[in-house]
Formats: structure tokens, C-alpha cells, sequence
């Protein structure tokens, strides 16, 4: 078998698992639970990593593909997403030591690396010469690590709606004794959007000035470039109202989360109407 | 079997005795009571004395007088009768003892976590006096390592227990750490007192103290090294206030919807989290419905104190059989597991 | 004018045009897909007579987008811009009144102010003043503030240390920024222009926006993955002429266009027209070269074979014969065969698929055909090459303002910037600085940094002692 495709099955079933030990650290007391949840992602994120690598080789055998990053397929840009989600996932843990959130965000990696392995189709396939710039290897990455960062805040968000929810209802179950406090969780929302929103219009920028060296056109409305600019309209909605009206708590979860479904749709939905961005139309 | 564990216990509690007799144990000092064990002939002995508790561990080598003998000092120096409200126990019944009361089984507050604090002070105390033997030394420090493991392995002391405590754990859950939270007390009360001491314990930034009568909101202040306030003053400083502690006589509220929406625009959707334990209400039920506001009654945190004591409760059966059979296991080492047991659990200091 | 100046309103109009641009990737649009605007119109009437009273069909270049944007800009440039952030708040002294006691004035000004700061610190020094007032500024130079003086008189001075300074412009340059991007579409929207213009390979064309130019593709080259039919690069040698003179030639490739003074020449995309030069036919043990509309007599028979339309992408629509697109996805040959007076029905073969054959009737209609005997062995089209012509003279523009956006947004979010009041002032003999202190950043992430500050500062100025102290009213978000 492909060693490539065994392995991302590997990554997938780590990450389910880790998604799963997560889930049950919710609601159990065991710190092992959590211990055992890292050291799953990290040997997940280590296959992944390898999956990766066989991918880049195979790529490279054809030589209109050196030294290009293979995400031009559906499966290649899924993979890399679920890898910037986990990737990020650490590096909040790492700062914050808030491991109770894998509860909120592990899942979307199970889920994006599944969805590669089940739907995709992992056929390495010859970059299209309008792919075959050095522009590849930057806007796509950049882009993702956005969408990567906003995944995470989704995650912190959902934990805020229900810690709040616990707080207000004035019979809070244990679980409200485990999450993070409403602020510090409020506040990590914010401090991650803060962080992903210029990664995210950095990314529409570069793809500006890729798109008017391969077409001569900076911006053309088309569905992808559209529906990011919506994205960062969104999230850049959500500081204005923290920054000049003070937005905080569940309405400012509320619009990040709109921000996010937006997300959804430029990385996914995006694929059934366009056919200049589309990884399904060129099939 | 009873030469094995060379134990015995005479002892006071709240289930055995009344308050007097106890308050006059307690009037004794515990030095002195060492003093008059030492002087009659026993060479090891703890003393545990704690509000609730007066109990008295004795070592017995051959040579030692004996729990009875004890109990008939104790009644000397105390100048009463105490037989009928004291306990005594041998052998494994004291080992049981002893590690159930660690575990907290036998508190008033099921699972409370002072008692460790306190059978580790006196088991010092005794030692610093030359008061331990090898059994001794082994027995406590089985007993830290069993209350601990109770406490881990059951959900005995899991949940708060009072309302000024539970109302602290929520504060944290909503504010994080308090150290940027700013606290405003209301009007008096040992409900609010208690509050304000877990509050200042906890380091919050700021504590002030408003009452009807300046002279009392000066003396509370002092206590909680807090700011006083002119009670006119309140509605202004409940703009920077976070945590509110509402406990005045007032017949009515005097924190109301309108008050709070302005105040809410003011603090630019920060969270405000109203504790009112003042009866009848202090602050205007609607609050609660306004967004960023958490208010809790007296009876929310009552609610939530009686479901974690229940919880608790719940817990005591399972936390028993593990004492017991923990008893039993150390009851069944022979000597030379005594002397390994000793320097072996020494993980048992870290309380 | 108070409601454009409105942050609300702003919020509130950048989510309208978020929700247009989302329209606009539902319902087709004409300059992308015009073919597909007729299709909707076709199959929709009712909903395209009402989307077409709205511009529903062309949004982004509708007078009501635009509109918006341009509002958007003006907001910007009304709400931010118009108000620069105030100056550091140097304190001009009038020349004619007498120094100092213009500098008392200004001392318990100064001290009233420093007390309305969230960081507040109060240091005792053991130097005289001038001492103090020196290393208090050479020590937050050491600690890599920037230093502005405002006053320094016999009884006390002051001045302003900024670390990270920038990031109070940050909001301000990026607000720029974005005016910057949309005058910089402006200038494309009103005097740029964008043009397909393919041309046949050996051939040549006009173009639109500049009619006096032509475009010559002199040869033009595609090359396949093997096995596939995905191009891995494909070329054109072109070069534009203006009658007889000669503007500019390259060979252009994918990513590599030609730039005639800001005209720039992109190879965007290829295909068949319809055109060829030949195809080779296999019957039985003969190969002919089939020219286009030519009869070629096949030997040995009495028959002539005619090759007279192909069609690049080969699909069936209503029946009849069509092609999905100009790429080689499938290519078609239709031949007819005539022996004498009699013609046979066309017969459609494909260069990929030798099995399958259609032959149409006299109202295009086709139907299936069984296995011919002869098979198509190459088809040799010929190709156009789609070049795209472009002229933005506002892509400089907005290139700055793609600089200026990054400069600002960084400042703005990645740096902490944070102030320093000094006071300092002489108490008998010895110096009393007093110190306000204000961080971009929340408490969290700056008080134990100005704590540590203040103790830095106690032991280089030799204090004896030090307090400090916080300010919660003034904490902002």
C-alpha cells in the first residue's frame, strides 16, 4: 500500500482518538485523560507530518512540481488545514495550559483530516501552469493558518457559550468548575482573532498580487476572493464592536461564530460555485 | 494481634460530647496536658485538639499506664466528670479511627480538608516535645497518605461547603483570577464577613466597604484592610466594582434594574457578578436577565452547598470501605513491614 | 453627517456590502459567465426581470456597490482621518511670563494628571535633583524608551517616555491603507481596462481598448502531463504591433507576462476553436490527411471521405451535437462520406474514444452508431491562444496601500506600547519622582513590568523608598 495513504489513516485514527479522550476529559476528573489526549495528537501531528513528507516526494517526481507545496488538490489543502488546527491547538496549550479545550477543537482535526481520507481523492496530480509560482508555497499557507486560528477561537468560543450558560443558569454542574472563567475565555476568543484576522487579510493581499501576476487583475470577484474578503469583513466587525462598543461575552461569540461559518464556506463551499478556485470543478 | 499495633485512643468529639465539656479540654493547653502525660508515665502520646475534637493517641509499650489512666488525668485537670462523653479504643479500632478522622469522614462538614491540617500540626507538635515512638510515627504518617488518598480516589471533598466559599469558586469562575477585580461590600453581616475574608484572601485588586453607619464600614474596613465608604457614595463606586456583596437590612432593594443597565453602559459590558444574601432581597431579581450579569441569591448558593453536600454524602460509604480496608492492610503488616512502612511513605509530608 | 460619522452605521454598512458580495457569488454574473446569465434569465424569467432592476447580475461594477464602497471610503476618511491622534502634548511655555513660575503652574498640573494613570508609582531618592532628574532619564533610555522633554525649571521638571510608539498609529495607517486600496480601484475602475483577446496561432488581432494595436501570436505551444490531458505549461512567442512599428516581443508563459508601458500581456488561457489543419483518418490500411472541408478520395473505393467540423470539448446537448469548452477535453471530428451523387449521414468520431461513434440526422439529432471501421488517428487543430491584456495604472496604488495596510495592522495588534510621566521634582536636598504609567496592553501582560520598571529605577536613582499603586477606574477594555 501507499505509505503515504497509511500513514494519514494512522494520523486519522489518532486524532479520533485524541478527539475522544478529549471529550471524555470533559467530563471526567482524570488527568491522565488529558496526558494521554497530547501525547495522541503529537504522535497523530508526527504521522501527519511523515504522510506529508511522502506526499512532497511523490509530488516532486513530476518536475514541473519542484519545489512546490502539493495543495492543489482538495485532499492536499484538507490535510494542511487539519495540521494548521492542531499545530495551533498546541500552541495555545502550550501558552494557556488549557487543555480542556481539545474538547472543542481536536474534533475539527479528526473531522478535516476524515474528510480528506474518506471524500478526497489523493491522487497526486501535475500543478496547472497557473499554479506553478512560488506564490503557491505562501498565500495558500498563510490563508489556512488563518482559517486554522479561527477554528480554534470557534472552539473557545463554543466553551465560553457554555460556561456562560452554566454561570447564568445559577445551578452549575461540574462541568463549570473545569472550564476556564468566562473573562479568561472572552479574552483568549478575542487575543486569537486579533492574532488570525491580519494573518487572514495578509493572505487576500498576497493573493492580490499573485492573481495580477498570473491575470493581470489584482482583485476579480470571483467566489473565493469574494466570500475571504467577507470573512475578514466579519471578524473585522467583531473589533470594531469590542474595540469602539465594548462587545463582549455571548454576542461577541455570536458574531465570531458567523465569522467562522463564513470561514467554512470560503475554504468549502467556495468549491461548488467557482470554477477559477475550485479544486472540484477542474476534475 | 493487639501487641502488633501498641495503640490506644481516649478521645472527645462533637458526636460524644457536649460543647462545655469539650471548651474545657480545649482551656487546658496542650502543653500542659503533655506535661501531666509525661509526668505519669506515658513516654508516647498525640494530642489532637481542634474545635470540634479533643483526642488523645497513646503509644503503649508494656510499660505505659494506659488509655484509662489517661481519661482519669484528663477529668483530674479538666476538675470534672468526663467518662461518660469520652471514647476508647485498642488496637485496629484506634488505627480505624484515627485514619477516618483524617479522611474527614468524621467532621462536622463531611470531607473537609482542615482536619489534615490539623492531625499533621499535632502529630509535630508531639514530636518537637519527644513525645512520638516508632508506632506513632508510622500510624500519622499512614494516616496523612490514607486521608489523602481518600480525597482523590472519592469525591468526598469535592464541592464547596459554605456559602461564602461557593460564592468565591463561582467569582473565579467568571473573573479568572481575582487579582483585577475590584470588590464592594454592602452593608454587614457574617455571611458578608466570611465572603470578604475568601475574597481578600483571594488577592483581589481592591475591597471596599459601604455601610449606613460610617464608624462600622471604618472597623470592617481595618479588618479586611479594605477602603470604607460613605454609604452615599455606593452607587458611584459600583461603577468599578466587579464582585458586589450585598447584605444590608434594607427592606427594600437598593440595587435596582435601572441602576445596573446604567452601570452595565458604563463598564462597557465587563462582566458584574451580585452576590445578595441579604434578606429580604437587596438587589431587584429582574438584574439577573440583563446581559453580563450573574445575580446569585442566598438560596442559589444554598442550593449549591446542599447539592455538593449531597454529592458528598454519597461518597461517605465508599470512603469508608476504602479507610477500613486501608486500616485492615496496615493492620495485617507484620513488623518488619512497620519499620519498612515508615521510611517508605514518606510522599505522605506532602500535604 | 452624525450618522455616517457613527460607528454603528459603519459596522452595519461594511456587513451590507459583505452581504452584496455574497450575493453576487450566488446569482451568475455577467462579466464572468455571461452564457450562464442567459441561461438563468431563460430559466428564471419572472425572478431575472426583478433581479435585473437591481443590477443583480453585474454587482460589482453597479452603481449601488460602488456607491457603497465610495460611502465606506468617505466614512473612513470622515469618522478616523479627520481627527489626527493628538500630539504627544508637548507644553508650549509662552515665552514672555517667567519661566518658572510658569513651571510651578505646570508642576501641579502635571502631578494632578499623573494621578489620573492606571500605573501609579511615588520614589524617594537619595540624590539631589539634577542627579536624579539625569539618570531617571538615562536609565529609561537604557531600558529602550524613547524620551521627550516638556519642562525643566530649579523647582522640578518632567518629561514623556514611549516605548513602541508606532502602535498608536497603527489603527490610523491601516484605516489609510484601506482608503488607499479603494482609490487605487478607482483609478483602475475609471481608466483601466482589461481585454480576452485570442488570437488564432499565426495569426494576429486587433484589440478593443486600443484599436491601432495589434497582437500577432507567431506561434503557440501547449504541452500535456503524460497521459492526461491537464496542460503542464503552455506559450506563446507574441508581439505587439502599432502598423509597422514594433511595441514589444516575448515569448509569454503562465505567471509571465509582457509589459508594454503598464499594458501587460498575460498567456491567462488556450483552446480550439473549431479550426484545423488536418485529420488523419485510418481506413483499413490507409492513413489520409483529411484537410478541413476537403474531399479526399479513399483509394480503392468509390468513395470520398470530408472532414468538415470539429469540436474541441465533444458533449450532447438537447440532443445535438455542442462542445462543453474550448480545451481538448474531447475532441470530434464530423465526417461525411459521398460515392458519386450520394451523401451519407455525418458521422461523428472521437480522437479518445475509438469505439464510439453518433450520426446526425438533417435536424442535428444524433444517435447512437455502431463501431465504424476506421478510426481517427490525430487531429492537428488549430489552436488560439487567450491572452489577456490588462492595464491597471492603479496597481501601484494599491500595492502602497497593500504596504501601508500590513505596517498598520502589525503596529496596531502585534506591538505593546506603552508611556511613562516622569515628575521630578527637589525635596530638600534630596528628589521625588512621581511616576504615571499607561500600557497599550491589559494589566495582565503589563503590571508586572512596570513593578519591575519602578524597582530598576528605585535602585539606579538610590531611593530609599517606594510605593506603588493602581488606578482600576481607568481601565479600558
Amino acid at each position: 500500500m501507499n505509505p503515504e495513504i497509511v500513514l494519514i489513516k494512522g494520523t486519522f485514527a489518532f486524532y479520533s482518538v485524541a478527539a475522544l479522550l478529549a471529550l471524555c476529559y470533559l467530563f471526567s476528573k482524570q488527568e491522565r485523560l488529558s496526558l494521554w489526549m497530547l501525547r495522541l495528537m503529537g504522535i497523530g501531528l508526527a504521522l501527519h507530518l511523515a504522510s506529508f513528507g511522502f506526499r512532497l516526494h511523490a509530488f516532486w517526481q513530476i518536475p514541473e512540481n519542484r519545489f512546490f507545496l502539493p495543495i492543489n488538490s482538495f485532499f492536499g489543502a484538507l490535510s494542511y488545514l487539519a495540521l494548521a488546527v492542531a499545530a495551533v491547538f498546541f500552541v495555545i496549550e502550550r501558552e494557556y495550559r488549557l487543555g480542556i479545550l481539545g474538547a472543542f477543537v481536536l474534533p475539527w482535526t479528526a473531522i478535516g483530516v476524515g474528510a480528506a481520507v474518506i471524500f478526497a481523492d489523493p491522487a497526486i496530480a501535475g500543478l496547472v501552469p497557473a499554479l506553478q509560482s512560488y506564490w503557491i508555497n505562501i498565500h495558500p499557507m498563510v490563508l489556512m493558518t488563518a482559517y486554522a486560528a479561527f477554528g480554534n477561537a470557534f472552539g473557545v468560543g463554543l466553551a465560553l457559550l457554555i460556561q456562560e450558560h452554566q454561570i447564568k443558569s445559577r445551578k452549575p454542574s461540574e462541568l463549570c468548575y473545569r472550564l476556564p472563567s468566562i473573562e479568561d475565555l472572552d479574552n483568549l476568543n478575542y487575543k486569537i482573532i486579533v492574532a488570525a484576522f491580519p494573518t487572514l487579510t495578509v493572505g487576500i493581499l498576497m493573493g492580490g498580487v499573485w492573481a495580477y501576476n498570473a491575470w493581470g487583475r489584482f482583485w476579480g470577484w470571483d467566489a473565493k476572493e469574494t466570500w475571504s474578503l467577507i470573512t475578514a469583513l466579519i471578524y473585522a466587525g467583531y473589533l470594531h464592536m469590542r474595540f469602539v462598543k465594548g462587545l463582549r461575552g455571548r454576542k461577541a461569540v455570536y458574531v465570531s461564530m458567523v465569522g467562522f461559518a463564513s470561514v467554512l464556506f470560503t475554504f468549502v463551499g467556495v468549491n461548488f460555485l467557482s470554477e477559477l478556485h475550485g479544486y472540484l470543478s477542474n476534475e | 494481634m493487639n501487641e502488633m499495633i501498641p495503640v490506644e485512643l481516649v478521645g472527645f468529639s462533637h458526636r460524644s460530647a457536649s460543647s462545655r465539656a469539650r471548651e474545657r479540654l480545649a482551656a487546658l493547653g496542650v502543653e500542659s496536658v503533655y506535661a501531666r502525660l509525661r509526668s505519669v508515665g506515658f513516654e508516647e502520646a498525640v494530642v489532637l485538639a481542634t474545635c470540634n475534637r479533643f483526642e488523645v493517641y497513646l503509644g503503649r509499650p508494656e510499660s505505659s499506664p494506659g488509655a484509662r489512666r489517661a481519661l482519669s488525668e484528663l477529668e483530674d485537670m479538666a476538675g470534672s466528670e468526663l467518662a461518660e462523653q469520652a471514647y476508647l479504643f485498642s488496637g485496629p479500632r484506634a488505627v480505624r479511627h484515627l485514619f477516618e478522622v483524617a479522611a474527614g469522614l468524621d467532621s462536622l462538614v463531611v470531607g473537609e480538608t482542615e482536619i489534615m491540617g490539623q492531625v499533621k500540626g499535632a502529630y509535630e507538635a508531639a514530636r518537637a516535645l519527644g513525645m512520638t515512638g516508632r508506632t506513632s510515627n508510622v500510624l500519622f504518617q499512614r494516616a496523612l497518605f490514607v486521608g489523602k488518598k481518600v480525597r482523590n480516589d472519592t469525591k468526598i471533598s469535592a464541592g464547596q461547603t459554605s456559602v461564602a466559599s461557593v460564592a468565591v469558586q463561582l467569582a473565579h469562575r467568571i473573573f479568572g483570577d481575582l487579582s483585577q477585580s475590584s470588590v464592594l461590600i454592602l452593608g454587614a453581616g457574617a455571611m458578608a464577613e466570611l465572603t470578604a475574608t475568601h475574597l481578600s484572601s483571594s488577592k483581589v485588586m481592591r475591597l471596599s466597604i459601604a455601610n449606613r453607619t460610617w464608624e462600622r464600614a471604618v472597623e470592617l474596613a481595618g479588618r479586611f484592610s479594605a477602603r470604607p465608604l460613605r454609604w452615599e457614595d455606593f452607587p458611584s463606586a459600583l461603577v468599578e466594582a466587579d464582585i458586589v456583596v450585598a447584605s444590608t437590612g434594607s427592606p427594600e432593594p437598593i440595587v435596582t434594574r435601572a441602576m445596573v443597565v446604567e452601570l452595565m453602559r458604563r463598564r462597557s459590558g465587563r462582566s458584574l457578578f451580585l452576590i445578595d444574601i441579604a434578606m429580604p432581597r437587596d438587589v431587584e431579581e429582574s438584574v439577573h436577565g440583563l446581559e453580563h450579569v450573574y445575580l446569585y441569591r442566598l438560596e442559589d448558593l444554598e442550593g449549591i452547598v446542599a447539592d455538593n453536600l449531597r454529592n458528598r454524602g454519597g461518597e461517605v460509604e465508599r470512603a469508608r470501605a476504602l479507610v477500613h480496608e486501608k486500616a485492615a492492610e496496615f493492620c495485617a503488616g507484620d513488623r518488619r513491614e512497620f519499620a519498612g512502612q515508615a521510611a517508605e511513605l514518606r510522599h505522605s509530608e506532602a500535604l | 453627517m452624525r450618522l455616517l460619522r457613527s460607528i454603528r452605521f459603519n459596522i452595519f454598512l461594511g456587513l451590507l456590502i459583505a452581504l452584496a458580495a455574497a450575493v453576487g457569488t450566488l446569482l451568475p454574473q455577467v462579466p464572468e459567465v455571461p452564457e450562464k446569465v442567459s441561461q438563468f434569465h431563460q430559466a428564471h424569467p419572472q425572478w431575472s426581470k426583478l433581479f435585473d432592476f437591481f443590477g443583480l447580475f453585474n454587482i460589482y461594477q453597479s452603481w449601488w456597490f460602488m456607491g457603497m464602497l465610495g460611502l465606506m471610503a468617505f466614512d473612513i476618511i470622515v469618522c478616523k482621518l479627520w481627527n489626527k491622534p493628538p500630539d504627544v502634548g508637548m507644553v508650549a511655555l509662552p515665552p514672555e511670563i517667567n519661566r518658572e513660575e510658569e513651571i510651578e503652574r505646570q508642576l501641579s498640573r502635571k502631578e494632578a494628571a499623573l494621578k489620573l494613570k492606571p500605573y501609579q508609582a511615588l520614589l524617594r531618592s537619595d540624590l539631589p535633583f539634577d542627579d536624579a532628574f539625569g539618570k531617571a532619564e538615562g536609565a529609561l533610555k537604557e531600558a529602550g524608551y524613547r524620551l521627550s522633554p516638556e519642562f525643566r525649571g530649579a523647582s522640578g521638571g518632567a518629561f514623556v517616555a514611549t516605548k513602541h510608539g508606532l502602535q498608536r498609529w497603527g489603527s490610523y495607517i491601516a484605516h489609510i491603507a484601506l482608503v488607499v486600496i479603494l482609490a487605487g480601484s478607482l483609478v483602475k475602475g475609471l481608466f483601466g481596462f482589461v481585454e480576452m483577446v485570442p488570437v488564432l496561432e499565426g495569426g494576429s488581432r486587433a484589440m478593443q481598448n486600443k484599436p491601432d494595436w495589434e497582437v500577432y501570436v507567431d506561434k503557440f505551444t501547449v504541452r500535456y502531463y503524460e497521459g492526461t490531458r491537464t496542460p503542464k505549461i503552455f506559450s506563446s512567442v507574441m508581439r505587439v504591433q502599432q502598423g509597422d512599428r514594433e511595441l514589444g516581443a516575448k515569448t509569454i508563459y503562465v505567471n509571465d507576462p509582457l509589459d508594454i508601458g503598464g499594458v501587460r500581456f498575460y498567456q491567462a488561457s488556450w483552446g480550439a476553436g473549431g479550426m484545423f489543419r488536418s485529420v488523419t483518418l485510418k481506413i483499413g490500411a490507409q492513413k489520409l490527411s483529411l484537410p478541413q472541408k476537403k474531399r479526399v478520395k479513399i483509394k480503392g473505393t468509390p468513395f470520398t471521405v470530408e472532414a468538415d467540423m470539429m469540436l474541441p470539448n465533444f458533449t450532447i446537448k438537447d440532443g445535438q451535437a455542442d462542445t462543453a469548452s474550448l480545451d481538448l477535453q474531447n475532441p470530434a471530428v464530423r465526417l461525411s462520406f459521398t460515392a458519386g451523387p450520394h451523401k451519407t449521414s455525418p458521422l461523428w468520431l472521437f480522437e479518445n474514444n475509438p469505439e464510439l461513434c453518433f450520426v446526425e440526422d438533417e435536424n442535428g439529432m444524433l444517435d447512437h452508431a455502431p463501431k465504424p471501421p476506421f478510426q481517427i488517428v490525430a487531429i492537428d487543430p488549430v489552436l488560439f491562444s487567450g491572452i489577456q491584456v490588462a492595464y491597471d495604472p492603479g496597481y501601484r496604488i494599491v500595492l502602497t496601500g497593500a504596504i501601508l495596510w500590513l505596517t498598520g495592522i502589525v503596529s496596531l495588534f502585534y506591538l505593546h506600547r506603552r508611556r511613562l510621566w516622569v515628575l521630578v521634582e527637589p525635596d530638600d536636598g534630596q528628589a521625588r519622582i512621581t511616576l504615571g504609567g499607561w500600557s497599550s496592553r491589559g494589566p495582565k501582560e503589563y503590571e508586572r513590568e512596570f513593578q519591575g520598571l519602578v524597582k530598576r529605577l528605585g535602585s539606579s536613582l538610590a531611593c530609599s523608598d517606594f510605593q506603588i499603586s493602581r488606578n482600576p477606574l481607568l481601565e479600558v477594555s
